[in-house]
């Protein structure tokens, strides 16, 4: 817990608060300020809006805690400001609400608008109010009723606006609760300290000019990369090193194994990292091969204990003699599927850049090791300029990304 | 949803803040949070601590010096939509600013938060590879610069360390002749591009860049994209080659569609005719 103060409506509030309460929580439970609402909880329908000294902002996604110092404004507040009064008539008048669960933040929203003079024609109102959605109106009232008020306004000088902090409120010089304390102690977990069993190889800069990647399909829930390596040993060389499961899995950037295979099977991890997202799936793999067709498979899938989305992922290579047997055309697929909360966000072709890279990563530390080269990056720690991953067998689970609608930071 | 229980912290400065960073594997630095509180929300995001560095003074304030202006990184988009740093590169970036996402994101939402996630659909990224932005990195061993386009080696990812931390943005000082143009194609106002473009034509100086990015491809940057335009002019945008333009791109290793790979040279060349008319 954290002790903060702020002021919410004029009023001086000092609050025990755990750091991940938002501030939309906060003033509806703590405070009972229940006028903002809570729509999406990720910063995208606006129904949270409030005003943060000055400026409006997404109470979802702000934090309570760093609210510390701050002065608050919610649509409780509103009631005898002018330019709201005329807001609430104009928005009766046009029919600019059916259900209201929208219509505190479209207020809020509103207000601002005509208050720094963004409000035009229609065209820029609607974009001027895009962070604000509506599911009942259409927006036409909305839009007439702002147009309506802006109309009439005349801007006032805000001195105030012009000498805000460059920073997110309060900024810097603002009261600082956590300052008078010692700052809560980080408390380091087993499961920070993990680190690979096997240092992961990194990510070539280049891609190597013995590689050929193709298009990636989707085939069924399975999305696939194809690859072609040419390597100059003969294919039954080639063969044998495709064999060892140790050597093909330390291909893979970030893959550990927990122990030698057995049976054809192997269990391990692989730590993916995309952004601020860190993915550890822990799973499984099944190898298989046949000899005569110079085919093999290996079969993953694995589960991420945090988010509890499961990967699966599928590697097949073929092996076919070129240069009257002096060369081997080796084509690797990998194609992997996501279920559960990873694999609900929009964001799919985050994860397939990623996985581009991750099997572009593959294909050419399985080249280098094919032609008997060191496996690039392998001996190194994970280190800065690296994408670091640790993986298991090629389940490529990836990561996902992105939130359904939200924006940059 | 709701976030998993983390800790939380506010160092005072920069030092405090990178000794936190080191001490913690599983920290996140916070913000803005327009971006990691979302993650947050969902889950996607679980750290053990939260390291907000927006009560530093450095982060949040503005450098003059002789070869540019230095940006804190703890800078909102609305701050400088607002001209409150004034208007740097001629006015260019209080015009990108002002298109990110909504109002109540721009109020918080910060540059140096943008560039360290280095989503390619987001608005920074394109428009500051364009103008050839530098970064100042802190870490245990000083500072270092970066320039953009070294920095960022994927999608959402960069070479920034695991203890350093974006401290502020570098924008070179040009000459007034420079013009700057962008455009992005959005399925919805604010929200993340499908397609962005960015340029900056220095006609005396006989520079040119071009950076095409948006949706989920890693950015490409070209520097001297004079061959892709049928005139020799290259302020006659109608001339910039969009099927050339889409194939340069796909052979600077933007593995997308033709579709995609066709939008993005469509923003690039409307960002030339928006280089142009200023």
């Amino acid at each position: 817990m954290n002790r903060i103060t702020l002021t919410v409506n004029g009023k001086e509030i000092t609050r025990e608060v755990t750091p991940r309460t938002n501030l939309a929580d906060f003033l509806r439970e703590e405070l009972f300020l229940t006028g903002t609402h809570v729509g999406c909880e990720h910063g995208v329908c606006g129904a949270c809006t409030v005003v943060v000294d000055g400026e409006i902002s997404r109470s979802c996604i702000t934090y309570a805690v760093t609210c510390d110092g701050a002065e608050i404004r919610t649509i409780e507040d509103f009631d005898d400001d002018p330019l709201m009064e005329k807001l609430r008539h104009a928005f009766s008048a046009e029919h600019a609400l059916q259900c209201g669960y929208c219509t505190p933040g479209m207020l809020v929203a509103a207000r601002d608008l005509i208050r720094r003079g963004a409000a035009g024609d229609e065209k820029v109102i609607r974009v001027g109010m895009s962070g604000n959605l509506c599911r009942c109106t259409g927006y036409m009232g909305i839009v007439k009723a702002i147009a309506t008020v802006a109309g009439d306004y005349e801007l006032v000088e805000d001195q105030a606006a012009v000498d805000r902090p460059l920073g997110p409120a309060p900024g810097p010089f603002a009261h600082d609760s956590l300052k008078e304390g010692k700052p809560e102690a980080a408390r380091p977990t087993d499961r920070a300290k993990h680190t690979p069993h096997e240092a992961a190889p990194t990510l070539a800069a280049h891609p190597a000019g013995n590689v050929q990647t193709g298009e990636m399909v989707q085939e069924g829930k399975f999305t696939k990369l194809t690859q072609m390596i040419t390597v100059n040993h003969p294919r039954d060389a080639v063969w044998a090193l495709m064999g060892d499961i140790e050597k093909v899995a330390g291909c893979m950037p970030g893959v550990s194994l927990d122990r030698p295979p057995e049976n054809n099977h192997v269990e391990g991890r692989m730590l993916v990292k995309l952004g601020p997202i860190n993915a550890d799936l822990k799973g499984e793999a099944d190898v298989t091969r046949d000899e005569d067709k110079w085919r093999g498979t290996i079969d993953g899938k694995g589960r991420d204990a945090r988010s509890a989305s499961l990967a699966r992922g599928r590697v097949e290579y073929e092996l076919s003699e070129e240069d009257a047997g002096e060369s081997t055309l080796v084509t690797v697929s990998i194609a992997y599927s996501l279920a559960g909360p990873l694999a609900q966000f929009s964001r799919g072709g985050i994860v397939r850049d990623l996985v581009t890279r991750l099997a572009g990563a593959f294909a050419q530390n399985l080249e280098a090791r094919l032609e008997g080269r060191e496996v690039a990056g392998e001996a190194q720690a994970l280190d800065a300029g690296s994408l670091v991953f640790s993986v298991l067998w090629e389940r490529i689970r990836s990561l996902f990304a992105r939130l359904a609608g939200r924006k940059q930071n | 949803m709701k976030p998993v229980a983390f800790d939380y912290t506010r160092p005072r400065s920069i030092s405090a803040a990178l000794e936190l960073l080191d001490s913690n594997p599983n920290a996140k630095i916070l913000a803005g949070g327009q971006t990691l509180g979302p993650m947050l929300n969902l889950r996607l995001v679980q750290p053990e601590l939260l390291i907000d560095i927006t009560r530093i003074p450095e982060l949040a304030a503005v450098t003059e010096g002789d070869d540019g202006i230095g940006i804190g990184a703890c800078v909102t988009h609305a701050a400088i939509e607002d001209g409150r740093i004034g208007e740097p590169a001629n006015g260019y970036l209080n015009r990108v600013a002002s298109g990110i996402a909504y109002r109540a994101v721009r109020t918080r939402g910060t540059i140096g938060g943008s560039l360290s996630h280095a989503d390619p659909a987001a608005d920074w990224l394109a428009a500051l590879l364009a103008l050839n932005g530098e970064l100042e990195i802190v870490g245990a061993n000083g500072t270092r610069r970066a320039a953009l386009d070294a920095f960022v080696t994927g999608a959402m990812e960069t070479d920034l360390g695991p203890s350093e931390l974006v401290a502020a943005v570098r924008i070179p000082k040009r000459s007034r002749a420079i013009r700057h143009g962008y455009h992005k194609i959005c399925r919805k106002t604010g929200e993340f591009a499908d397609a962005i473009g960015a340029v900056a034509i220095d006609d005396k100086k006989g520079e040119f860049r071009m950076a095409a990015a948006g949706g989920s491809h890693a950015p490409i940057v070209f520097t001297d994209p004079r061959h892709l335009f049928r005139s020799a002019d290259p302020m006659d945008a109608d001339s910039f080659d969009i099927e050339m333009g889409g194939a340069a791109l796909r052979d600077a290793g933007m593995n997308a569609d033709d579709y995609d790979l066709r939008l993005r040279a469509i923003t690039l060349q409307r960002a030339v005719h928006d280089a142009v008319q200023r």
